[in-house]
């Protein structure tokens, strides 16, 4: 008879996400995830949001788009800048600037740019998951009031 | 027909996976073919120093062409490149930059696909993301075949491949989520087969002298490849060392290692090991875990199911997780605690382990037997008939 990979990882995953509860509660969490079934359902939607952008190394543009960042507006503005520009914006001086920063500074300090942009890129990664959560309860948020609003249409032609 | 294979690296002591995929391909291309593999003299793909002669040499039944490398990589440079590009901010001047910056950068080969590219009845790419594909496919892409061996990076959405990933005149894949992932990204490609890669039935044993001599008791958990963070060995350490306080098992890493292993009674780190010890690790073996992130085709895992021997692979890249579910050869994980609990059943459960296994060595004997692999690579070669929208679409 065949082991479904599927079907084994179900009940595992079920089991590691009983005991993720049960900790949660010993440990002060949330009084709601006393009840299993909204426990499960939190789980899904935040899981569903780390799936969209939970690429640790993909860079901003990882995953499909989402909304929030377009109603930002101007990524320049929030987005942190891992990436560093050398320039100068002297028009005669400007070219030996940048050469000595970029051939002489730049590998003195590099240590502490690397060490600074991988610390960007985690807090990138983590901005991404959150507007990924705060989107999937959005998603969440409109489909329930559709719902209660179509329950009510429909409590209303039956008085 | 008369067929050339660009690829970055090329000789039988080259790790990686790409280079060893098609050192495979283009041996038994040359059964029927006239094959020249069309190469860089570099065999370290960080630098991409020049290490064999350039010039013309033979290995086995291929004929290798080698081009010197312009210069070596300047990884400060690339880096730097590299954090622009993947911001998804770079202008196409920069992504173009990104691929000349990659490497290895070998003009003379160019040239040769300028010159001579019409001399071949088909040119085999390998690797979008190196310097002779990238640039050198669209010199010669009507006669082209393109294996990608794209992973979910974030280089696949860069906007410069939705051009040219609608050049190629054929497409091979490694698994069918590599050519959802490309046929994401452009919007016609050409006839394309997901081919894998060939496996002969495995001999058995290896050498088990080798093995006993580094006193590895059973029960052990085998890692096989390059030891890098960017495979997702620190996270893989990370989770082994604290599942074996609590066990009797042991990690083994047979790979050469990019990082630092910590010490730890638990783990053992092997470095490069030779075909004979790595067949008795294969062999021995209770499970083959795979930690990486991105893979457009594990050779590691098929080899472990050409033993029997189960995985356990990282939920996170849908390749790795595609393989085990179509093959029910392994389970996967995507935190500290299911890693845990997934291992606990595969050690604690050896008949089913076995069994899950047993699975694997199934789906490897239905896909990946070298002659059904040639037919679908020889169905592309032959394909005479203009490019046609891909069926995903």
């Amino acid at each position: 008879m065949t082991i479904r990979s599927d079907d084994v990882m179900a009940d595992i995953e079920a089991s590691v996400r009983d005991a993720l509860r049960r900790r949660l509660i010993a440990a002060g969490g949330p009084a709601a995830y006393r009840d299993a079934e909204i426990f499960a359902s939190v789980n899904a939607v935040l899981a569903r949001a780390v799936e969209r952008r939970g690429d640790p190394e993909g860079g901003a543009a990882a995953g499909p788009p989402l909304l929030l960042p377009e109603l930002l507006g101007d990524e320049e503005a929030w987005r942190p800048a891992g990436e560093l520009r050398i320039t100068s914006h002297r028009p005669l001086g400007g070219p030996l600037i940048v050469f000595v920063k970029r051939r002489l500074v730049l590998p003195l300090v590099r240590w502490l740019f690397e060490y600074a942009d991988e610390n960007f890129r985690r807090q990138e990664y983590v901005n991404r998951i959150v507007m990924a959560c705060l989107e999937e309860l959005a998603i969440e948020n409109a489909r329930l009031r559709s719902d209660v609003a179509a329950l009510e249409e429909q409590a209303g032609r039956s008085r | 027909m008369k067929l050339a294979c660009v690829v970055h690296r090329f000789g039988a002591e080259i790790a990686g996976g790409s280079e060893a995929h098609c050192r495979q391909i283009a041996e038994h291309l040359a059964q029927a073919h006239d094959v020249t593999v069309l190469t860089s003299c570099a065999a370290d793909h960080v630098t991409w120093a020049n290490h064999y002669p350039a010039g013309e040499s033979t290995v086995g039944r291929v004929r290798v062409r080698r081009f010197e490398t312009a210069r070596r990589r300047d990884l400060h440079r690339f880096r730097d490149i590299s954090r622009i590009v993947f911001s998804g901010r770079a202008s196409a001047a920069q992504q173009e930059e990104w691929f000349r910056e990659n490497g290895p950068d070998v003009p003379a080969l160019l040239d040769h696909l300028r010159r001579h590219g019409g001399d071949y009845d088909r040119i085999l790419f390998w690797s979008y993301r190196y310097f002779q594909t990238y640039f050198g496919l669209p010199l010669v892409a009507d006669r082209s075949i393109l294996v990608p061996t794209a992973e979910e990076d974030p280089l696949i959405r860069v906007d410069a491949l939705e051009t040219f990933f609608a050049l190629p005149r054929g497409y091979l894949f490694l698994t069918p989520e590599e050519a959802a992932l490309v046929g994401d990204r452009c919007q016609l490609l050409a006839p394309s087969a997901v081919i894998g890669i060939g496996l002969e039935p495995a001999a058995g044993g290896g050498d088990r002298a080798a093995l006993d001599a580094l006193g590895l008791a059973d029960p052990f958990v085998l890692y096989l490849g390059r030891v890098d963070p960017n495979k997702g060995c620190d996270t893989l350490l990370r989770y082994f060392s604290r599942y074996a306080a609590g066990r009797d098992v042991r990690l083994v890493l047979a790979g050469p290692a990019n990082m630092p292993v910590p010490a730890h009674p638990a783990i053992r780190s092997l470095g490069f090991v030779g075909d004979g010890l790595r067949e008795a690790l294969l062999t021995r073996a209770r499970v083959l875990v795979m930690p990486s992130r991105y893979e457009s085709l594990s050779m590691a895992l098929l080899e472990a199911w050409n033993r029997g021997v189960p995985a356990l692979v990282n939920a996170r890249c849908d390749v790795l997780r595609g393989q085990v579910r179509r093959a029910d050869g392994g389970l996967y994980y995507s935190g500290a605690a299911e890693f845990a609990a997934a291992l606990d059943y595969l050690l604690d459960r050896p008949a089913d382990a076995r069994a899950i296994g047993g699975q694997g060595l199934a789906y490897v004997e239905h896909e990946y037997r070298w002659p059904a692999v040639m037919k679908k690579i020889e169905t592309i070669l032959a394909d005479h008939r203009p490019r046609r929208p891909y069926p995903g679409r």
